[in-house]
């Protein structure tokens, strides 16, 4: 699996220095728009929110899990954050999240490759070793060969 | 063991729907609880339940945001959440429906319907076609024999003098549903391999057997030559296009029937009457430990598989020799398949302890399908416990069949169960052939009852 083919240098914010929910957001957002992922920065913003308010997207064990789905979307893609401020994020089990990961899904069936790795992905937050190793990323290179380990 | 089934569903598909399988996937694995995870995200529908699984399962899950065809779900017990809640606590989900109240008794009905009718369409081959035949044999045989037991309260002999209703009962079940049961058996046989164009080549084949004395084997054997004959006919014969309306009607029926009949008459009538002869003189001139023997067998293959190949072997084998007037092998396996049903109930009744509320319940259902012959009312509880079950159901077949040909009881109709036994003269021996079932049920119960273990300690099974 090459979850690593959806995640681009430029998408990948370690530390991010931003404090509050929409701020994490929106500089996650430029970083996939910077990688080519986002074509349309405010359909897609527009696609997280909405989702946001269904139901948080804070998975509890610090993580978060924003994502879209929007026609603001060219190819799928990732984006990592690792927060130096732990933030609040309405989160189910209450905690505040360290550790943001974004999922661009695009609107149009591209073929399921793509969507399987982001669904490996989502699966290994489950996985508290996985989510620990996650936490101490310091390195973007670090956070790549994690991400490789995931079949 | 309780089974649980959970469908997990979100609008995007990528991430809660999964992550919500696996949470719930981990929590089980941690409880030693058996749980199937359909995920219904954007690659599509994965892990989808069967109609099988559904029935089968204790209760079902719904963490979704989205449709997830509840329809499905009608009659089952469903704890429905927030997928987001499926991740959060996983456990608690788990604990949830496995506390939910069983489904009605109504529905033990419906699941022992649905065993039956998979059994059904999963046949395939000669078993099928020979089922044909057979289920369309019963009827006859059920009326005929009836009919002529009936025509006995007017006394054994009284259809003997012409003109009375003895004898026109003896006319209607004798002369005519008796005579028609080897011809029917043969020729639906026959239209089970070939469809229509194998009806008539099956029927001679089979009127033929039955007048050459080579009862329902030579019927079962006529019955597949013609079916396999018609079929090759129906395959091979090339014919210009307008003449190929004349296949069905004129060319196959006369040459199928033509080799069928010639190869009855002339090589396999004779034979198979002779094997008819002789199994026929050993069944009526049976000591009585070849007798028990035999109802031990007969017995257990009843038990064995519940209305499967091997049950439905024995009961074929019963049903055949009512032709040729041979009645004990039928009492022996009606009786042999009362007893599963009827002893899985007693058990739930003797060790209460040992059976969840649910298993009590269909119990209550099982005696009714027992009472009916019904074997496959035993199915669910064999499907839930078969290293208990089936041994326990077994002896006490074995026993009731053995007793049974002890007893000499003989049983002149295929089905009924005890709604047939009050029918004078369809039984004989009545009071011991019953006191045989009654054993049977007793110590199908009584093993079953041993062997159980209570239900708290049932998990850690």
């Amino acid at each position: 699996m090459n979850i690593n083919a959806l995640l681009d240098e430029k998408a990948i914010f370690i530390p991010l220095t931003s404090t509050d929910k929409n701020s994490i957001i929106a500089n996650m957002i430029d970083g996939l728009a910077a990688s080519g992922s986002v074509s349309n920065k405010e359909a897609y913003m527009d696609a997280v929110l909405t989702r946001e308010s269904t139901g948080s997207t804070g998975i509890g064990f610090s993580v978060a899990i924003p994502h879209g789905k929007s026609s603001g979307v060219a190819k799928a893609g990732l984006a990592f954050a690792k927060l130096s401020t732990p933030t609040d994020w309405q989160s189910l089990d209450g905690e505040p999240v360290k550790v943001v990961f974004m999922i661009a899904v695009p609107e149009a069936a591209e073929g399921n490759e793509h969507l399987k790795i982001l669904i490996a992905l989502s699966r290994k937050l489950i996985d508290s070793e996985f989510r620990e190793k996650l936490m101490a990323v310091e390195h973007s290179d670090q956070l790549k060969s994690l991400l490789a380990t995931i079949e | 063991m309780k089974k649980i089934l959970a469908v997990t569903a979100c609008p995007t598909g990528v991430a809660h729907t999964y992550m919500a399988a696996e949470s719930l996937i981990k929590a089980a694995k941690e409880k030693n609880i058996p749980l199937k995870v359909e995920t219904r995200g954007a690659v599509g529908v994965e892990n989808e339940f069967t109609e099988q699984e559904i029935a089968e399962a204790h209760a079902i899950i719904v963490a979704a945001d989205t449709d997830v065809l509840e329809s499905r779900f009608a009659g089952k017990p469903v704890v429905k959440v927030a997928v987001a809640q499926a991740i959060k606590n996983p456990a608690g989900l788990l604990e949830e429906a496995l506390a939910k109240q069983a489904s009605a008794p109504v529905d033990f009905a419906k699941q022992v319907e649905q065993s039956k009718s998979e059994r059904s369409a999963a046949r395939s081959g000669p078993y099928k076609h020979l089922m044909t035949g057979v289920s369309h044999m019963l009827p006859l045989v059920v009326a005929g024999g009836l009919l002529i037991a009936l025509s006995f309260i007017f006394g054994i002999e009284a259809f003997k003098v012409e003109g009375t209703f003895a004898a026109a009962l003896m006319k209607i079940g004798g002369g005519s549903a008796f005579a028609l049961m080897v011809p029917v058996l043969a020729g639906f046989i026959s239209f089970s391999i070939a469809e229509k164009p194998g009806l008539a080549p099956g029927l001679i084949g089979g009127m033929l057997a039955s007048s050459i004395g080579a009862g329902f084997l030579g019927g079962i054997l006529a019955g597949f030559l013609a079916g396999y004959t018609a079929l090759f006919l129906k395959k091979n014969i090339k014919l210009p296009r307008n003449l190929e309306g004349l296949k069905p009607i004129l060319l196959i029926p006369l040459l199928a029937s033509a080799f069928t009949g010639l190869m009855m008459i002339y090589v396999i009538g004779e034979p198979v009457k002779a094997i008819m002869d002789g199994l026929t003189a050993w069944l009526t001139g049976l000591g009585t430990t070849n007798a028990v023997l035999l109802g031990l067998l007969l017995g257990a293959m009843m038990a064995f598989d519940m209305g499967g190949p091997v049950n439905k072997a024995a009961y074929t084998f019963a049903v055949g020799l009512l032709g040729s007037e041979v009645y004990g092998p039928m009492a022996a396996v009606m009786a042999a398949g009362m007893t599963p049903p009827l002893g899985l109930f007693l058990a739930t009744l003797l060790a209460k302890n040992k059976f969840t509320k649910e298993e009590r319940d269909a119990g209550k259902s099982a005696s009714i399908l027992g009472i009916s012959f019904i074997t496959e009312g035993a199915i669910p509880f064999a499907a839930g416990d078969p290293f208990r079950v089936i041994p326990s159901i077994m002896v006490g077949s074995a026993i009731t069949g053995a007793l049974s040909m002890a007893f000499g009881a003989t049983l002149r109709a295929p089905h009924g169960g005890v709604f047939v036994l009050p029918i004078p003269n369809a039984v004989s021996h009545l009071g011991l052939y019953a006191l045989a079932i009654v054993i049977g049920t007793v110590v199908t119960a009584v093993m079953l009852s041993v062997l159980k273990k209570p239900v708290e300690q049932r998990n850690q099974a």
